[in-house]
């Protein structure tokens, strides 16, 4: 009895703990760790993920405003190249203002990998790995892991042939799963890790084992050959660099679940 | 390539020789003197630079002639943006320069091409291109993959003469290409080709909906289709009707025709044919090997061939591939339309117009037939009238009336619970003997097509009738031979 | 683009618009001015602020490197495929620095495997590889500040295994204001390009 006390005890303590928890990270939601197999995975098993915490939505053009009133290093007129090229919120207009052409609540695009990681950053967050976003982003409406449907497949293949999809508001697309929304169907998204792709656009070329190519050069060969729509994610993130901005291109941002002190 | 390396080899020998005794006759002219001749399509010199032409289909760049090799710069916009595949039907094409195929590219042998492949900002995906033109690792591929709002560079230098399939090869190749991006450049021979009165772009591609075909709407990709290689669209030019119509491509009567044929796939196989000419010169494979007088040449996927032919009578020529449904039902149909003067000896036109029946009547009767027919057995008992009068209605009549004589709904009427049919014996066999015209009212639906008059023996005439009367919930009547024997010279 | 030109042309405004006569020579004093004590410029990597550990495990931030010639490569200790290949021509490009310019010329060796690769495992590695000069500088960071200075030299690579990762086989090669000037990419490729660059740099 005494026992059963103490552990009510303890989970009012803890769920007190991660209300507070959930406080700091709005807009934030839990996705439970797993594991799963990448298309290009460490020697091609099984990669485990730790649950993390990551933004409902992808960030908007409101909020990256404000970002940069607080942060001007990253309005366009100031930031330098090497962090950003010369597309770098090139829509907006000026270099303060979103002005007409963009909805304030469609994501944020035309910004670089250093400017997304910065304001994750800032915010005490990060940007998701390739791994945490192909894991949560594998989900579908009803289930954790999507991938094997063809209707799944076909709606993300649909996406990216549609053009212009970048002026769209958040939240336009379906809640996945783990109440995530816009993953597939709204932007592309940088990752913290996208230049982990060792793919050089021929796709041919990558399909064989070249050793002389990489170490462990096995490591290219796709676990799914079917899965054409994450062939194309990995294609896009092995097209760009960090300091591209591209009109297609957004972010959303991660964060670590802390162990309750 | 190899003969004409030969070829080369042989003139430069040659060359080296004169250049030899000239040396030892006097000295005194040196480099000036210098032909147009090379070790190899390497060596070749550029002079100066331009711009490419660049055309959309069906048109091509004007013929490079005499001029020297240059150094070319082809400034290629990718494009992804939404087309209509026939009336109604929508897809999202990716394309080189906003067309399918995507722009002509015409070079000389030595050029040495800048290209420049700039993806447009608001492209969703990555891109880069593969032209089977380049010597060098994936065409270009590596060295030209770029993403959204971005630019890439390369240089090379065109070494084999002849006509080749550039393609997007991004991952998924297979996808990029059935979405339409791919195109074809030429590499002309240093003394260019042969001069012809008109030239034409024609490049043949399959798609693959998730629609049927003629399914209205934006039609997504369907990748399954495309591992199946079940293709709704095979058409010239990106889309049914390209080359029909007010887009026929023309020539007039006399002039030579040259048509630069490729074929993009993803899949199919092109069995490349133009209705009614033959093609005098074909290089085939795009090659320098020419065959003369061929009816069809194949085109493989990521392939291509030139053909040339002199029209000599007007008309309209139809372009297809010869893997017919293709043509006539998936849209790989064009048309080439031939104006000037009649030329009777070649061609003549209709001579003479008749008629024509196959299933009977005048012309076709031939007194042996009867003969024939009166051999055959004879129904002795109702259910072998039944038995026989179903093989028949089986053999002549189904087609139309269908198995269980339901008809077809605005073309051909039910003979199942028919009014029409059950309100005059006399009159069906009257139509069966001599054919019916114009329109009729059957159960309440108005039906307006022909019967021709059925070529059948009296005794076949009354199975088939009892059959159809005792069947489907008609007015079970009997029909005899005499009956109908009766009816026959009534009109 | 448009930005940097009106920056240029204020510049311009500033310092020169009195002196038109004299333009060229200002520009050229200008210019040497700038080496020595200028800003960092846009495309600099000395914009980076990261800080990293080198073989001798002295704690340096990139931009102490300034007004050097800088050879990178991004390699790990353990790999035993490319790695050596790499270290091998980072050695051959080494080679053909005439002496007088080797005192301007840094080559550095950034370990894309920071867990693994400490300071003494660089040391050792620099030993067994002869590369044992001030001219050689091994550069280990922080997980996250690897991954970035990656992006920067647009070296991409992942690890495959607890032992091996797969990585491009870039050598670039940075001026002295740490404005990327020129990148070889592959395996035994011909490294004549790159050490007339280094030369072409070097002075």
């Amino acid at each position: 009895m005494n026992s059963l006390l103490k552990t009510v005890t303890i989970s009012i303590i803890f769920s007190i703990l991660i209300t507070s928890v959930l406080a700091q990270t709005q807009g934030m939601v839990t996705v439970k760790g797993g594991v799963y197999i990448p298309l290009y995975g460490v020697d091609s098993t099984a990669v485990k993920i730790n649950s993390f915490l990551m933004d409902v939505h992808p960030v908007s053009n409101t909020d990256f405003s404000i970002f940069i009133q607080k942060y001007p290093e990253w309005k366009r007129n100031t930031v330098k190249r090497l962090f950003a090229d010369k597309n770098y919120l090139m829509l907006w207009e000026t270099d303060n203002t979103l002005g007409d052409q963009l909805h304030p609540n469609a994501p944020i695009t035309n910004v670089s990998w250093f400017a997304a990681k910065k304001y994750c950053e800032c915010l005490g967050k990060r940007l998701p790995t390739v791994d945490e976003w192909e894991y949560a982003a594998m989900a579908d409406e009803h289930i954790t892991d999507a991938r094997k449907k063809e209707t799944y497949n076909q709606y993300i293949l649909e996406w990216y042939e549609a053009p212009k999809s970048f002026n769209n508001t958040i939240g336009s697309t379906f809640k996945n799963y783990w109440g995530i929304y816009d993953l597939h169907g709204l932007v592309w998204e940088w990752t913290m890790d996208f230049n982990s792709v060792l793919i050089s656009g021929e796709s041919r070329k990558d399909v064989d084992k070249d050793s002389n190519l990489f170490c462990g050069s096995a490591a290219v060969g796709a676990s799914d050959l079917m899965n054409y729509a994450a062939f194309m994610r990995y294609a896009f993130r092995g097209s760009v660099k960090a300091n591209y901005a591209i009109r297609n291109l957004g972010f959303r941002c991660v964060k670590d679940i802390d162990i309750v002190p | 390539m190899n003969t004409r390396l030969k070829k080369l080899n042989l003139s430069t020998l040659s060359f080296g020789v004169l250049l030899l005794m000239m040396l030892l006759g006097a000295s005194c002219s040196k480099e000036k003197d210098k032909t147009k001749v090379y070790d190899s399509p390497e060596a070749i010199p550029v002079s100066r630079e331009m711009i490419a032409e660049l055309t959309s289909p069906p048109n091509v760049p004007k013929p490079t002639g005499r001029r020297k090799a240059k150094k070319l710069i082809v400034n290629m916009e990718i494009l992804e943006k939404e087309g209509e595949m026939t009336d109604g039907v929508k897809y999202v094409y990716w394309t080189f320069g906003g067309s399918v195929p995507g722009s002509f590219i015409r070079t000389k042998i030595g050029d040495e091409v800048e290209f420049h492949l700039k993806n447009h900002p608001d492209n969703k995906l990555p891109h880069n291109i593969d032209l089977h033109a380049v010597t060098g690792p994936g065409g270009g591929a590596t060295s030209s993959f770029i993403s959204p709002g971005h630019e890439a560079q390369f240089s090379f230098k065109v070494l084999n003469p002849g006509l080749y399939v550039y393609h997007c090869a991004t991952a998924p190749v297979g996808m990029h290409i059935a979405n339409g991006m791919y195109g074809l450049i030429l590499v002309e021979p240093e003394e260019g080709l042969p001069e012809v009165d008109r030239e034409y772009y024609v490049m043949q591609g399959d798609f693959y909906t998730k629609g049927e075909n003629g399914d209205r709407g934006l039609q997504p990709f369907d990748m399954k289709k495309a591992v199946d290689e079940d293709a709704d669209y095979v058409v010239f030019n990106g889309k049914v009707g390209s080359l029909t119509g007010d887009n026929a491509i023309t020539a007039n009567v006399g002039e030579t025709v040259r048509l630069y044929v490729g074929n993009g796939g993803p899949n199919l196989v092109s069995s490349f044919h133009v209705i009614g000419e033959i093609f005098d010169a074909v290089r085939v494979e795009g090659g320098d090997l020419i065959n003369e007088n061929v009816q069809t040449t194949l085109v493989p996927a990521g392939g291509a061939a030139i053909v040339e032919f002199k029209v000599d009578v007007p008309g309209t020529f139809i372009l297809v591939d010869h893997s017919i449904f293709r043509a006539f039902n998936k849209g790989a149909l064009g048309m080439l339309k031939v104006q000037g003067d009649d030329n009777k000896k070649i061609y003549s036109g209709k001579q003479e117009e008749g008629i024509y029946q196959p299933e009977g009547g005048g012309i076709q009767e031939m007194p042996a037939e009867e003969g024939v027919a009166t051999t055959e057995e004879t129904a002795k008992t109702f259910e072998e009238k039944m038995e026989y009068g179903k093989a028949t209605y089986m053999q002549t009549c189904f087609a139309c009336h269908q198995a269980e004589g339901q008809g077809i709904a605005n073309a051909f009427p039910p003979l199942a619970k028919s009014d029409y049919l059950n309100a005059d014996l006399n009159r069906a066999i009257d139509i069966i003997l001599h054919g019916k015209t114009g329109e009729i009212t059957v159960n309440g639906e108005k039906y307006n097509s022909v019967m021709t008059k059925q070529d059948l023996t009296d005794e076949e005439i009354s199975n088939v009738l009892t059959y159809v009367y005792n069947s489907w919930g008609n007015s079970k009547k009997e029909i005899t031979p005499s009956m109908v024997a009766s009816r026959r010279n009534v009109h | 683009m448009k930005s940097t030109i009106i920056l240029l042309f204020g510049v311009c405004i500033l310092f020169c618009s009195c002196h038109e006569e004299k333009k060229q020579e200002e520009q050229s004093h200008t210019i040497k001015m700038e080496k020595e004590n200028q800003p960092i410029s846009e495309l600099s990597i000395y914009n980076l602020p990261s800080v990293w550990t080198t073989q001798n495990n002295k704690e340096i931030e990139l931009k102490e490197l300034k007004g050097n010639v800088l050879v990178m490569v991004m390699i790990y200790t353990s790999c035993k495929a490319a790695c050596p290949r790499l270290v091998a021509d980072m050695r051959s490009i080494a080679s053909q620095i005439p002496e007088a310019k080797k005192n301007n010329v840094k080559l550095i060796l950034v370990s894309i495997d920071p867990e693994t690769d400490t300071p003494q495992r660089l040391k050792k590695f620099s030993i067994e590889n002869d590369m044992k000069s001030d001219q050689w500088v091994f550069l280990r960071g922080s997980k996250e500040d690897t991954r970035e200075f990656a992006a920067v030299l647009a070296v991409n690579y992942k690890k495959i295994s607890p032992m091996d990762f797969s990585h491009s086989n870039i050598i670039s090669v940075f001026d002295q204001k740490g404005e990327l000037a020129h990148q070889q990419e592959g395996l035994g490729v011909n490294n004549k390009e790159t050490v007339s660059k280094i030369i072409e740099l070097a002075h």
